[in-house]
C-alpha cells in the first residue's frame, strides 16, 4: 500500500517533467533507428577488390558470345562493391580493413576460359575473422552468377550447333566457315532416291535423330542446372516491419527507458533527502525498491503498448502480408510487464550502488548500452556473449516479445522467458534491497 | 542522565561510515516534558544522533528504545521533501504514510498554521524559508509525541522562530518531548531544559542550563 502511494507519486512527478519524459522515449527510439541503420550497413555490399593481373579485354566473345567484361562483372556483382585496385593497393586496403576482401585475376585467366581445357581460376583473399566467412559466401555467389553467364552462353552456342545439325545451314567452328546439310535437308534428298529397305532405315535413322535432337534444348539445360531455385514473389515483411524488429524496438526502449527511470528515482529519494523520512518506519527499504520496480513495470507497459500499437496500425494501413497479431497483445502485455520488472530491478541496483541521482542516470546509459548490444550479439557467433546475455534481462524480453507476437505456439518460449525475468528481477530487487542501505549514509 | 521518564532512548548507540566513526557508543535519554539541547561544533555528531533517534539511521551498535505507541517528528537540517511537488501534495503525501485519519484535512491545517502557500508551485521552486517551515510541517503529522529538531530556525524569519518555539512549547507542555540541535545561544537559553554537548562524536556533558552556562566548554560549543 506504502509502496502504492510512491509510485503514485513518482507518476506525478514524471508526468511534471515532460522535457525528461520526450528525451526518454525519443533517446531509445533514436538509438533504435541507430541500431537499425548499423545492422542495415552491417548487411550492405562489402567492398571487395578486384585484381586484374590479366589485362581483363572491354569485351570478350565465348561461345559466340559477346561479354562487355566491366558490365558482365556489374551486373553479377549484387551482394559485393567490386572496385578494381592496384595488387599493392589492394594488400594495403585489405591490411587497413578498408576492403574486406580481395579478388584476384591471374594471368592466363582468360586465355583457360577461351580454351576450356581447364576451369579458369579467380583468387579470394579475405580478412580474418567475424565477417569472412559472409564475404566468402558473397564472392562464392559472384562466381557462381559469373559462371551461369557463361554457362548460358555456352548452352547457346551449343544448341546453335544442334540446331544447325536439326536444319542445316551456314555456321563457324574455330574461324573456319561452313555448310551443313541438315536432318531437315537430309529428309528432303531422301525423298528423291528410290524407295527399298536400306532407305527406310536411313529415313528411321533420321526421325529418332530429329526426334531426339529437339529434346536437347530442355535436356542440356537441365544438366547444367540439375536444381534451380526461382524466386517466388515477394510476399514477407520489409525489414523495417518485420517480428524481429518490433521484438528488438520494444525491448530496446523499454530497456534504455526503465533502467534510466528506475535508478534514478531511487537515487532521486535520497537527492530529495527523503530517503531519512521515509526510513523511519514510514517506508521499508524492500518497499521503496518494490515502489520504483513497479513504477519501471507500469511505464515499460504504457510505452511498450503504445509501440506496439503504432507499428500495428502502421502495419494494418499497410496492409502488410500477416497483419498485426492483435490478439497477442494481452501476452505481450505480460511480457512488458516482466521485462519492465526485471530491468527496473537492475535500474534499482544501479541506484543504490551509485545513490545520486545525476551519477544514476549516467551509470544507467554506459551500462544499458552493453546490455543492449550484448542482447543482440547472435550466441552462436560469440558464445561468451550469449552466456552474459542470460544472465541481463535484455535478451529474455526480445526472446519473450518475438514468441507473444509471432510464434505458432508461444507457450513454451512465453514461459521459459518468463521464468528468467522473474528470476533475474528477484536476484537484482534483492541486491538493490541490500545495497539500498548505502542510500541512508 | 534524565530528569523525567524517558520517551526515546540510546543505549550505547554508535555509528560510523566507512573508516570514519560519527558517534561513539552514546546512552541518552529523552524525557517527558524535556527540552533537551544538543550542542557542539560542526562535524561533533549531533546531527548523526539525531538521525538515530529518529530512526532515520541504523545504528553501527547499540540500540535505540521508542516508548510503546510514541511517535517521532524528525526535521532534518536540510529539507527534506519532494522539490516536484506542491506543498499540499507533500503534506498529503506524507500525511497518508503518517496515517492520519483525514490528510487532506491535515495538510489544509498545516499549510494554514506554517503560512504555506496553497497553489499548485513545485516546493523546490519555493523560498529557502518556506521550504523549512515546510520541512517542519511534515514532521509535524502524524501528531508525534517526540520532536526531533536539527538546527531548526535557521532559515526562519523572526516571526516564523517565534510560531515554531510556541509549537514546541506547546508539544512539551502536553507531555511531550523535544530534542533540539543548535548553535544558537539565545535559543539554548530561553527554551532548553536540559543541555547535552557533543565533541568529536562523543558526550562530554549532560546537565541543565544553569550547569552548562558554568563550564567553560560552553564558550567552545556556542
Amino acid at each position: 500500500m506504502r509502496a502504492l502511494l510512491l509510485l503514485r507519486k513518482d507518476l506525478r512527478v514524471l508526468r511534471r517533467s515532460p522535457l525528461l519524459l520526450v528525451v526518454l522515449l525519443a533517446y531509445p527510439l533514436l538509438v533504435a533507428g541507430l541500431v537499425g541503420l548499423v545492422a542495415g550497413y552491417a548487411s550492405s555490399k562489402p567492398r571487395v577488390a578486384l585484381v586484374d593481373e590479366d589485362n581483363l579485354p572491354a569485351t570478350l566473345v565465348l561461345g559466340g558470345h559477346r561479354f562487355h567484361v566491366d558490365r558482365t562483372i556489374a551486373r553479377v556483382s549484387h551482394d559485393v562493391k567490386l572496385v578494381r585496385l592496384s595488387p599493392d593497393e589492394a594488400e594495403r586496403q585489405l591490411r587497413t580493413g578498408k576492403v574486406v576482401a580481395v579478388v584476384t585475376v591471374p594471368r592466363g585467366f582468360v586465355a583457360d576460359l577461351r580454351a576450356m581445357v581447364r576451369s579458369p581460376q579467380l583468387v579470394l583473399q579475405t580478412t580474418h575473422g567475424g565477417l569472412s566467412p559472409r564475404v566468402t559466401q558473397q564472392v562464392q555467389a559472384l562466381v557462381y552468377s559469373l559462371n551461369r553467364e557463361l554457362q548460358r552462353a555456352y548452352i547457346e552456342s551449343n544448341l546453335r550447333y544442334v540446331r544447325l545439325i536439326l536444319h542445316g545451314g551456314d555456321g563457324s567452328f574455330l574461324g573456319r566457315k561452313f555448310r551443313i546439310l541438315g536432318l531437315d535437308g537430309t529428309e528432303r534428298e531422301l525423298r528423291n532416291l528410290p524407295p527399298g529397305p536400306r532407305l527406310d532405315a536411313i529415313r528411321r535413322f533420321v526421325d529418332d535423330a530429329r526426334l531426339a535432337l529437339a529434346e536437347t534444348d530442355d535436356a542440356l539445360r537441365a544438366t547444367a542446372n540439375p536444381i534451380e531455385l526461382v524466386q517466388a514473389p515477394d510476399r514477407g515483411r520489409t525489414w523495417a516491419l518485420s517480428a524481429q524488429v518490433q521484438a528488438y524496438a520494444l525491448a530496446l526502449t523499454i530497456s534504455f527507458l526503465t533502467l534510466v527511470l528506475a535508478a534514478g528515482a531511487l537515487a532521486a529519494e535520497r537527492d530529495e533527502n527523503v530517503i531519512g523520512r521515509l526510513a523511519r518506519g514510514l517506508v521499508g527499504l524492500g518497499e521503496l525498491v518494490a515502489a520504483k520496480i513497479l513504477l519501471a513495470a507500469l511505464v515499460a507497459l504504457g510505452v511498450g503498448a503504445a509501440i506496439a500499437l503504432a507499428f500495428g496500425i502502421v502495419i494494418q494501413i499497410g496492409g502488410v502480408t500477416g497483419g498485426e497479431p492483435w490478439s497477442r497483445l494481452p501476452l505481450l502485455g505480460v511480457g512488458l510487464v516482466l521485462a519492465g520488472a526485471s530491468l527496473g530491478a537492475l535500474g534499482t541496483l544501479l541506484g543504490a550502488l551509485t545513490r545520486e541521482s545525476r551519477t544514476a542516470s549516467l551509470v544507467s546509459l554506459l551500462v544499458v548500452l552493453p546490455v543492449v548490444f550484448l542482447g543482440l550479439v547472435p550466441p552462436e557467433v560469440v558464445p561468451v556473449a550469449g552466456y552474459l546475455s542470460d544472465a541481463l534481462p535484455f535478451a529474455h524480453a526480445v526472446r519473450f516479445f518475438g514468441a507473444a507476437l509471432y510464434d505458432a505456439s508461444p507457450w513454451a518460449a512465453v514461459a521459459r522467458e518468463a521464468a528468467w525475468l522473474v528470476g533475474l528481477a528477484a536476484v537484482f530487487a534483492a541486491a538493490a534491497r541490500a545495497g539500498a542501505r548505502r542510500l541512508l549514509v | 542522565m534524565t530528569h523525567a521518564q524517558p520517551v526515546l532512548a540510546a543505549r550505547g548507540v554508535a555509528r560510523r561510515f566507512g573508516a570514519q566513526t560519527a558517534l561513539e557508543p552514546t546512552d541518552l535519554e529523552v524525557g517527558e516534558g524535556e527540552t533537551l539541547a544538543l550542542v557542539g561544533p560542526n562535524g561533533a555528531g549531533k546531527s548523526t544522533l539525531l538521525a538515530l533517534l529518529a530512526g532515520a539511521l541504523e545504528p553501527t551498535a547499540g540500540t535505540i528504545e521508542r516508548r510503546d505507541g510514541a511517535r517521532v517528528g524528525w526535521v532534518p537540517q536540510r529539507p527534506a521533501h519532494y522539490g516536484r511537488l506542491s506543498a499540499r501534495e507533500n503534506l498529503e503525501l506524507f500525511a497518508r504514510l503518517e496515517e492520519e485519519p483525514r490528510p487532506a484535512d491535515a495538510a489544509e491545517r498545516l499549510l494554514a498554521s506554517f503560512d504555506l502557500p496553497r497553489d499548485d508551485r513545485a516546493s523546490g521552486s519555493l523560498s529557502v524559508g518556506n521550504r523549512q517551515r515546510l520541512n517542519l510541517a511534515i514532521a509535524l503529522l502524524g501528531d508525534p509525541h517526540v520532536l526531533l529538531l536539527d538546527e531548526p530556525t535557521a532559515s526562519l524569519d523572526p516571526g516564523q522562530r517565534r510560531r515554531l518555539w510556541e509549537r514546541v512549547e506547546s508539544l512539551r507542555d502536553a507531555g511531550g518531548a523535544v530534542a533540539f540541535a543548535t548553535q544558537n545561544v539565545e535559543e539554548l537559553e530561553r527554551h532548553a531544559d536540559r543541555v547535552v554537548a557533543l565533541r568529536d562524536g562523543r558526550v562530554v556533558f549532560d546537565g541543565t542550563i544553569a550547569e552548562y552556562e558554568r563550564e567553560p566548554l560552553a564558550d567552545l560549543f556556542a
